[in-house]
């Protein structure tokens, strides 16, 4: 049986296995599995040069979200601050180190693969494609790249910000560091960068070159 | 839309879905084409996966529940907070939108994933007539909120780092901590692994009017 004349036509639902038949979309629209509304595909966004000036603007504040202080403690004349990571290995130094390493993944390690994940596949889009090592590499980010993301949870960490300040403003006054800063905007920068990114576009790219 | 002549399972095509990329494949096949990955059409040994990891977060859910989560020393008084008396103290320090959010991320995501994904499981192992369209969008539900649960933990860490000054004031976590930990680590992986296609396979006599 032809493969891409397949490829083009239909799509089979992840979740149920339904058999449905590829449309065109107009931008910004999803298509639901009519059956059990599972996500189907959309029309990507996926400009190359637009992720790669998202990358590197992540990256460059990845750095200072994670090891800046994002929340001050003013108790009795003296300052507390912590970081993200600070805050992980403070947990783990007390024994609860299954909490540290969900604390880590979730807000440090995860993010920052992706970012660099995807990073590396646009760079490798853009200029060594047609490499077969590369391609080999290439693969192999697609591969890892839903369970990376699912990992990735800046989202919640923004709000636990947020539930800290409120709980511990009872008992004592804490500032915002340039941590907080640098993490929010991190935050906005990955989600313009999860929204322009899409798993089928990439693979498709794989194809076209092959 | 009317669903006698839309809904062909992809496997009666002879077709399957690659999971890691999506691709199409035929379903003798058991590497895809395009990832170099396995490819199965159904993962029938995925129903009994999911009900051990559910069946043990379950039972991690009432040392989670019932230890205390967090020690805090405030003035030399120590208080030691189980997950609910931690939210009853919000409420009364009339934090009501923190305890809210608090409430919802430990005590009802946790508690409804874990019933609702045990629905789920019966459903498929015992073919109950539940309708599948709704077996499936709380199910999508499910995979949504399921990560909100990290919310806690990172407060947790948050607390844990910055409050840190001895006698006098202090926040440290306690073993509940692991315990919901586990939880959310393993009702996420038992939500991960459950083939969801396998539903619409066995309830197909049962239930044709979904
Ligand atoms: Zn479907």
């Amino acid at each position: 049986m032809d493969r891409d004349v397949l490829d083009k036509s239909i799509v089979l639902c992840r979740s149920c296995d339904l058999v449905v038949r590829k449309r065109a979309l107009p931008s910004g629209v999803r298509a639901l599995c009519p059956r059990c509304n599972s996500y189907l595909y959309d029309t990507p966004y996926c400009s190359i040069n637009g992720m790669l000036a998202l990358c590197l603007a992540a990256l460059a504040l990845y750095f200072p979200a994670n090891f800046f202080p994002v929340l001050e403690l003013h108790f009795l004349g003296s300052i507390r601050t912590t970081t993200i990571f600070g805050g992980a290995m403070s947990v783990a130094d007390q024994g609860y180190w299954v909490v540290a390493i969900a604390v880590l993944t979730a807000a440090v390690i995860a993010p920052g693969l992706l970012i660099l994940s995807v990073l590396f596949q646009v760079l490798i889009v853009k200029y060594q494609l047609h490499n077969p090592f590369f391609r080999k590499i290439y693969k192999g980010f697609l591969c890892q790249h839903k369970l990376i993301s699912q990992l990735s949870m800046l989202e919640i960490y923004m709000i636990s910000i947020f539930v800290s300040v409120f709980q511990l403003s009872d008992y004592t006054d804490l500032y915002f560091g340039i941590g907080t800063f640098c993490f929010t905007m991190l935050f906005i920068v990955v989600i313009f960068l999860q929204r322009e990114y899409d798993i089928e576009h990439m693979w498709s790219v794989l194809d076209e070159y092959q | 839309m009317s669903t006698s002549n839309t809904s062909v399972q992809g496997q009666r095509l002879g077709l399957t879905c690659c999971p890691t990329c999506t691709n199409l494949c035929q379903t003798q096949q058991t590497i895809c084409s395009r990832c170099g990955q396995a490819v199965t059409s159904r993962d029938h040994s995925s129903i009994q996966k999911s009900w051990a990891l559910l069946i043990t977060a379950a039972i991690l859910l009432f040392p989670a529940n019932l230890y205390p989560i967090t020690v805090m020393t405030s003035q030399g008084q120590v208080r030691k907070d189980t997950i609910f008396s931690g939210i009853n103290h919000l409420i009364q320090l009339d934090l009501l939108p923190i305890a809210i959010i608090l409430f919802t991320a430990s005590i009802l995501v946790p508690m409804l994933k874990i019933v609702g994904l045990g629905i789920y499981l019966l459903a498929i192992s015992f073919e109950l007539p539940i309708s599948k369209r709704k077996l499936m969008a709380g199910f999508h539900i499910i995979e949504w909120i399921g990560r909100w649960s990290m919310l806690d933990l990172f407060v947790i860490s948050i607390t844990a780092a910055l409050v840190n000054m001895g006698q006098i004031f202090d926040a440290k976590p306690a073993p509940a901590a692991t315990a919901f930990a586990l939880v959310i680590l393993l009702t996420q992986l038992a939500a991960k692994v459950l083939d969801t296609r396998l539903l619409w396979d066995r309830l197909e006599s049962n239930d044709d009017r979904n």
